[in-house]
């Protein structure tokens, strides 16, 4: 399995791979910390078309150092599961797989390790996004008026570590579902497009249309409760013991796919 | 002598289709064995039944005398090119290679090595995508040499290569026979087989239809004798001449092909002379492997047929 995760980091070196695994996190990351940073509101508006806007208050709690980040960890999310789908489904359309099952017949091992590496790219993106995201917020909000003791506070170093913790762990989740789709559909534009397809709008159907209280059980909708640290009916404990339910059972499934089907 | 692979009954089946079929082959260690074999033949799949990539339907098989049902227990000791050479295109041929030390536990000094087996020193650096089809032949190579291979399996190496780059490809693949690697190297280009291998596995319809020798296939076809009047105009002579003595014989290009063993060649000279016909030339051309495997498949078909 070393050998699998030590071998994937060569892969991930790429300045493709850079561009895009950590550059596309960072985008969505600074972007919406810029967002939320300048257009925040000193008072809840009135107008309908406002009400998205974050207010002060909101932003001087200890959270509010991570509050653009949060905001946009669906779509940090996604980075990472085209990311993985992209990883396991180009071995199989460029013809690498066979070379590497060549060199490491222990699938088991090799998915693992390759999953783990992009794992810890995945840690690594999140926690630069997170870095950057909270500078940027430092730097914007003093000029805004907006009070940052509470940032800076225990409580704020606390929550900006749980709010890490909560991003990558659902980075991770979205990656698994990714990888899944990568190894079922061998092709990266089918497994990236169906399993966007299937998180984002298809879930949002799902739960508009036809089963309202789907929010507190689709993976999708976990996942984003997940990175939020728990919302709506969905606590935060309870989309983290649904969640383990649903890895285990896709990551079982996954590598029986991979062990079992003709490389 | 020791066998590299042994297969037995080892059969493949994809839905309907049977692409290998119940097949046993005795692979000797230390020499290059040539699987041969038209495309769709089943030459691919076996060779990836071998390395663990698909399981048999059926059968076994064992290679460096372990079962391919642990192929960890013996792909550290093979190499192997599948198909066409598939890398990162951006990455350089050197760290396509790091990512295969890596994974296999490798020393990593074996990419410089390979590289300079392959005659790709200076170009290892590039990316693989400005890389030409006969150099990523040649890093596929390098590939299956990473583990100092006791056996190399090598899948149709020569596709794609220009006539120069063939004339490398075996020339790398006479260096590693020298170097006492086995070779096992799959090829639908019967010439190419011809002159690197001294031993030979013909595979038709997923069915194992020769192997052995390529001398003893090549012997025991038969061969021609080509005879050249001195005057065309005594060509028909001379061919019922042969007729007569029992040879069949026909009329080709201004030459009279006579289908008799070598040694019958005095005897024609003689009877020739004798009925006053002068020859220009005579020769005996021994049947090419094209030829013999066609001899062999079309004779397997007939069998089949009228099995039937």
């Amino acid at each position: 399995m070393l050998g699998a995760y030590s071998s994937e980091w060569v892969k991930l070196r790429r300045r493709a791979m850079l561009l895009w695994g950590l550059g596309g996190g960072l985008f969505f990351a600074v972007l919406a910390t810029v967002f939320t940073v300048e257009r925040a509101v000193r008072t809840a508006p009135l107008f309908p078309l406002r009400r998205g806007r974050v207010t002060f208050a909101e932003l001087e709690l200890p959270t509010g150092l991570v509050h653009g980040v949060v905001d946009v960890s669906t779509l940090i999310g996604i980075v990472s599961l085209c990311l993985f789908a992209g990883a396991f489904a180009t071995e199989y359309s460029q013809g690498t797989m066979r070379n590497l099952l060549v060199r490491e017949p222990r699938r088991a091992q090799l998915l693992t390790g390759k999953f783990l590496a992009l794992a810890t790219f995945i840690g690594v993106a999140v926690v630069l996004e997170i870095v950057v995201s909270c500078a940027v917020a430092l730097l914007l909000a003093p000029g805004r008026g907006i009070t940052t003791s509470a940032w800076t506070s225990s409580t704020g170093i606390n929550d900006l570590l749980q709010a890490t913790l909560h991003v990558f762990l659902a980075s991770v989740g979205y990656g698994l579902v990714g990888a899944a789709a990568g190894v079922l559909f061998r092709s990266p534009g089918v497994a990236i497009g169906a399993s966007v397809a299937y998180v984002i709008p298809v879930e949002a159907i799902i739960v508009g249309a036809i089963w309202s209280n789907g929010d507190r059980w689709l993976p999708g909708q976990l996942l984003s409760a997940l990175a939020h640290g728990g919302s709506g009916d969905s606590s935060y404990h309870h989309s983290l013991i649904t969640l383990a339910v649903y890895m285990v059972l896709i990551a079982a499934a996954t590598l029986a796919v991979f062990k079992r089907r003709d490389a | 002598m020791t066998s590299s692979v042994v297969t037995s009954g080892l059969t493949k089946r994809f839905g309907q289709r049977l692409a290998v079929n119940a097949v046993d082959i005795d692979l000797p260690a230390g020499v290059v064995s040539g699987f041969v074999g038209p495309n769709g033949a089943g030459k691919t799949t076996t060779i990836q039944l071998l390395l663990g990539l698909c399981r048999p339907t059926a059968g076994s098989a064992e290679v460096l005398g372990r079962p391919i049902s642990d192929p960890a227990s013996y792909l550290g000791r093979v190499g192997a090119l599948i198909e066409a050479p598939s890398f990162y295109p951006t990455l350089s041929g050197r760290r396509n290679l790091e990512v295969l030390t890596r994974l296999g536990r490798i020393d990593s000094g074996r990419v410089s090595e390979v590289l300079a087996m392959v005659e790709l020193s200076d170009r290892g650096g590039d990316l693989v995508r400005a890389y030409s089809l006969g150099m990523k032949q040649r890093l596929g190579v390098a590939a299956a040499l990473l583990p100092d291979p006791e056996l190399c399996i090598l899948d149709e190496p020569t596709n794609g290569l220009d006539p120069a780059g063939i004339r490398e490809m075996r020339s790398v693949i006479r260096g590693l026979a020298d170097r006492g690697i086995s070779v096992f190297v799959s090829s639908h280009l019967l010439a190419e087989i011809e002159a690197i291998c001294d031993h030979l596995v013909m595979i038709d319809n997923g069915r194992i239809v020769f192997q052995g020798g390529v001398d003893k296939l090549i012997d025991a076809q038969q061969s021609d004798i080509v005879a050249t009047p001195e005057h065309p105009a005594d060509l028909q002579a001379l061919a019922e001449l042969c007729v007569a003595a029992g040879k069949p014989a026909r009329v080709e290009q201004g030459e009279v092909h006579v289908q008799a063993a070598e040694d019958w060649a005095p005897e024609l000279n003689r009877a020739a002379m004798a009925a006053g016909i002068t020859l220009r030339g005579l020769t005996v051309r021994r049947a090419s492997l094209e030829e013999a495997f066609f001899a062999i498949t079309e004779a397997e078909r007939d069998g089949t047929e009228q099995d039937a």
